[in-house]
């Protein structure tokens, strides 16, 4: 916490000078240091229309037929103000359409209140995860900040752009044309609804908002149609960004990185208090006030993988970061293009014990973005999938991975320096027997051709590299999270 | 936010006051558009910024049942002078601002000159206007 409490005065310091403006001082870092992959943070200006994708290597795999949907920010700079911090921009989402041999793409940005308002004044006033307050910004609920920036969800036919402090977003999956905020129900209107929702291989979608030291937990059917929800009360107000799910159980992981104050930007208001280490709360599906509380030693952390439960114990993949020092200063240096100087995040599982105990392997595995089949959500599996080279200057990753937990062996494809690649989807092939009969489906950021591409790998042959690859005729910056819609 | 509104609507739940015994110099009339035609519209209208933003007694409030998508407030012979207005549309007609439960408001509210707040509500210096004569403006109450 001492660096991340250190850059924070020196950014008050800063703001306090009248001359020295901060934006003047982070236009001469920027330019004292422009990395090779500041394109991953770079500025889209307007919507991409859709446009075939040229195959550059291999040959386009057979029955392979879907959409792959993405979001992730794509707008942080105006003239009169940007942001200050990689989750602020605005959400631009991308569809990339596999039909047959060939590969459209096509991108559009979120039409959000926050970015009407924004275009309109010429300036990023939102406040958000790492952007400070602007007194110009017209804020009367939480949506009206809402940059449906982080990932996307099928809910029956309608696409919907998720952030986690406000509503969803519905778009048309074909045209991407927003059509407004999803209230589910009217007395729920303006709840948060988090980026990453657990869905059951019959479809039904769970999900939580977070509100300091309570959670509501949502549960839509396989349409995204409302079923129920209800607030429960959490051990203490943790940031949590992601949850998991087995399928009775909730497992909601309560690091200790800490709401213990309510200012903005949302993340000046946490504390890492290591000393407290991580609770795990879990709850039943069927009985929310059926909870049991787990207790583990201290990590920071985004990312869950789904869960599954051997006899009455419950595991997990996750993510493992040292602290929460990229949320609270990393992520605002890669937006301002600033080289970092933190530990990449590295695979791990945790095992909840029937007798209450918990069990943390740690693996020398550089990782982020856990990702499986989705199928076998919540159910017992082997595989993750998740990015890979991640390393102390770069939090992007330039490989993608395959851990097996059944041999603890990890496979993994490097796209090498040039490439920043994104989280990549389990696809399973037609009629597939087992579960490495799948390919692995998401783009890259080739910053050599500065161009974007689409890659198509083969889980049982990862480290052959991608079966087939399109480039786009456009550069698009480094997203979040998608979905396949098959 | 949340104390705003816990003020806003302890005020706008009151009776009507009766209209002070004054010049008439001027009518004020709002004209408000809303989603839904159902329940009714709370008015409170301030002739100072202290009461305004202070969370004090208010000029003048009305209601009004909406029955159509565009509802008509008027507040007759107020003297010249500054006023603010702030208004809420009472989806459920309970006579209360609704909330979710994190203690947001899930039913429209509006101030006048459609001034919008910063996570709080829309101050005087963004929602006074001045009244030299009647006076319309047509506020958005739709969600
Ligand atoms: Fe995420």
């Amino acid at each position: 916490m001492i660096p991340s409490r250190r850059s924070f005065l020196m950014g008050a310091a800063v703001l306090s000078a009248t001359v020295i403006t901060p934006d003047l001082v982070r236009a001469a870092q920027a330019a004292a240091a422009t990395p090779n992959w500041a394109l991953a943070t770079g500025d889209i200006e307007a919507d991409i229309a859709p446009r075939a994708m040229r195959l550059v290597e291999g040959r386009p795999p057979v029955g392979l037929e879907g959409v792959l949907y993405r979001n992730g920010p794509a707008k942080f700079r105006r003239p009169g103000r940007s942001a200050r911090h990689w989750f602020d921009g605005d959400g631009l989402v991308r569809r990339f359409s596999v039909s047959g041999d060939s590969v459209e793409l096509a991108a559009r940005f979120v039409d959000t209140r926050k970015r009407r308002q924004e275009e309109r004044l010429g300036a990023m006033v939102m406040p958000g995860f790492g952007t400070p307050p602007d007194p110009r910004a017209e804020i009367g609920s939480p949506d009206d900040a809402n940059a449906a920036n982080t990932s996307v969800l099928m809910a029956g036919d309608r696409l919907w752009a998720l952030w986690e402090g406000g509503s969803p977003v519905a778009m048309d999956p074909q045209t991407l044309e927003t059509e407004g905020y999803v209230t589910l129900r009217s007395d729920l209107r303006s709840m948060p609804f988090l980026a990453h929702p657990r869905v059951e291989p019959n479809g039904r979608i769970w999900n939580l908002g977070m509100g300091g030291g309570q959670a509501i937990v949502w549960r839509l059917s396989a349409d995204g149609t409302f079923e129920d929800a209800s607030v429960i009360d959490l051990p203490r107000a943790s940031y949590v960004h992601d949850f998991t799910a087995t399928t009775r159980h909730l497992v909601i992981v309560l690091q200790p990185w800490v709401r213990e104050r309510q200012t903005m930007p949302f993340a000046d208001g946490f504390a890492w208090r290591p000393e407290t280490g991580t609770q795990i709360l879990v709850v039943d599906k069927d009985d929310l006030t059926r909870r049991r509380l787990f207790e583990t030693e201290a990590f920071g952390f985004f990312h869950l993988g789904d869960a599954w439960t051997v006899g009455d114990d419950i595991l997990f993949d996750l993510a493992l970061h040292r602290d929460m020092d990229f949320a609270a200063r990393g992520a605002s240096e890669v937006v301002e293009g600033v080289p970092l100087d933190g530990e990449p995040a590295h695979l791990g599982l945790i095992r909840l014990k029937a007798d209450g105990t918990t069990e943390l392997t740690r693996l020398p595995v550089v990782a982020e973005f856990p990702r499986s089949d989705p199928e076998r959500a919540g159910l017992s599996r082997r595989l993750s999938v998740h990015t890979t080279g991640e390393n102390r200057e770069t939090p992007f990753a330039r490989a993608i991975g395959v851990t097996d937990w059944g041999s603890g062996q990890t496979r993994a494809f490097d796209f090498g320096a040039d490439h920043v690649v994104d989280e990549m989807i389990y696809v399973a092939k037609p009629r597939a027997q087992t579960e490495a009969d799948a390919w692995l489906v998401g783009p890259s950021l080739n910053l050599a051709e500065r161009a974007t591409e689409l890659h198509v790998l083969d889980v049982a042959r990862i480290e052959d590299g991608p079966v087939a690859t399109w480039r786009a005729d456009v550069a698009l910056p480094a997203a979040f999270h998608g979905v396949w819609a098959g | 936010m949340k104390a705003f509104l816990a003020a806003a609507a302890a005020v706008l739940a009151l009776a009507a006051t009766p209209a002070l015994a004054q010049d008439s110099t001027a009518d004020i009339t709002f004209t408000f558009e809303t989603g839904q035609p159902s329940g009714q519209i709370m008015v409170a209208l301030y002739d100072s910024q202290s009461a305004y933003d202070g969370g004090g007694r208010p000029v003048r409030v009305e209601r009004v049942s909406v029955t159509a998508t565009s509802s008509v407030v008027d507040f007759a012979d107020l003297p010249a002078g500054d006023y603010a207005m702030r208004a809420f549309h009472d989806l459920n007609g309970d006579g209360e601002m609704s909330r979710n439960p994190f203690g947001m408001p899930t039913e429209p509210f509006a101030f006048s000159n459609n001034a919008r707040g910063n996570m709080g509500p829309a101050g005087w210096d963004r929602a006074h206007f001045t009244v030299a004569g009647d006076t319309a403006q047509t506020i958005n109450l739709a969600q």
